[in-house]
């Protein structure tokens, strides 16, 4: 008897448009049970700042189910169905590498701007040593966290989670990049969707 | 990137159905399975048909 396949945590996100972005929460919390069943852990939803009707759903989930059979459950059909969603988007599912978190500024004590983005980069690890070398670049351009997720069925392929400041800086730092974020150009292309500017709006766990 | 959820096909893959030659959506369900089920990732496939492939960053 072979033994029973390990259970992996896997970050799901997909980033898209509803037609009413206040009912995507309370849709979430009515599907607690299902979520649970797949496996989910947690489940953060980040809105468009500035782009109404946009969100990012975050999942985290642990499972023991390859990636595809979790993704092609009816939990997630369900979901965009409820939520008004026609064109399903693509769906980046992959895991975090690594975490950069200066510590925190005394005067950072709001809560700030979530930058977001998907890309496709030339080779992961050099990418985590540069933004390791211009962390101080980082900071002083206002960005506080940089979470670096690293896709399962593409070597080059990343997500790219930040907090920032503020919206200003924000905008700053998409529109006048740092040498060591080439991710902000790769978004937006093919399948990719644009970068996300928004802010975290709630978070839900979920017990096994 | 998962863009068919169906069948659990990657943005890779619908790329190197293009580039061998798949010019629709329709060729590319064809050729790869992409949007062959439920239909509702033919707007990223058709996304990807105006993209050249293998665009990286960085």
């Amino acid at each position: 008897m072979s033994p029973a396949p390990r259970s992996h945590s896997i970050v799901i996100t997909s980033d898209y448009r509803v037609p009413e972005p206040e009912r995507v929460w309370p849709l979430l919390q009515s599907r607690k049970r299902e979520l649970a069943e797949i496996g989910a852990q947690s489940v953060l939803v980040y809105t468009s700042t500035h782009d109404y009707g946009r969100v990012m759903v975050t999942i985290l989930v642990r499972s023991r189910e390859p990636i595809r059979e979790l993704l092609r459950s009816r939990v997630f059909f369900e979901w965009f169905d409820a939520v008004g969603v026609e064109d399903i988007p693509a769906v980046f599912a992959g895991e975090i590498v690594k975490r950069f978190e200066p510590s925190p500024r005394l005067d950072a004590e709001a809560p700030g701007v979530i930058v977001a983005a998907m890309a496709s980069v030339h080779d992961i690890p050099m990418l985590l040593d540069e933004i390791g070398a211009g962390l101080g670049r980082f900071t002083a351009a206002g960005v506080r966290k940089t979470w670096v997720f690293r896709a399962f069925d593409d070597g080059h392929e990343v997500m790219i989670l930040q907090e920032l400041d503020d919206e200003d800086r924000a905008r700053k730092w998409i529109e006048d990049p740092d040498v060591a974020a080439p991710w902000i150009a790769g978004a937006g292309v093919g399948a990719y969707p644009p970068v996300f500017i928004g802010k975290f709006f709630d978070m839900m766990r979920i017990e096994e | 990137m998962f863009v068919c959820l169906c069948n659990g096909i990657t943005s890779q893959v619908v790329a190197d159905a293009i580039a061998g030659g798949a010019s629709t959506t329709k060729e590319i369900s064809k050729a790869c399975g992409a949007g062959a089920e439920c239909g509702r990732c033919r707007r990223t496939l058709r996304k990807l048909l105006g993209t050249p492939s293998g665009e990286r960053s960085g």
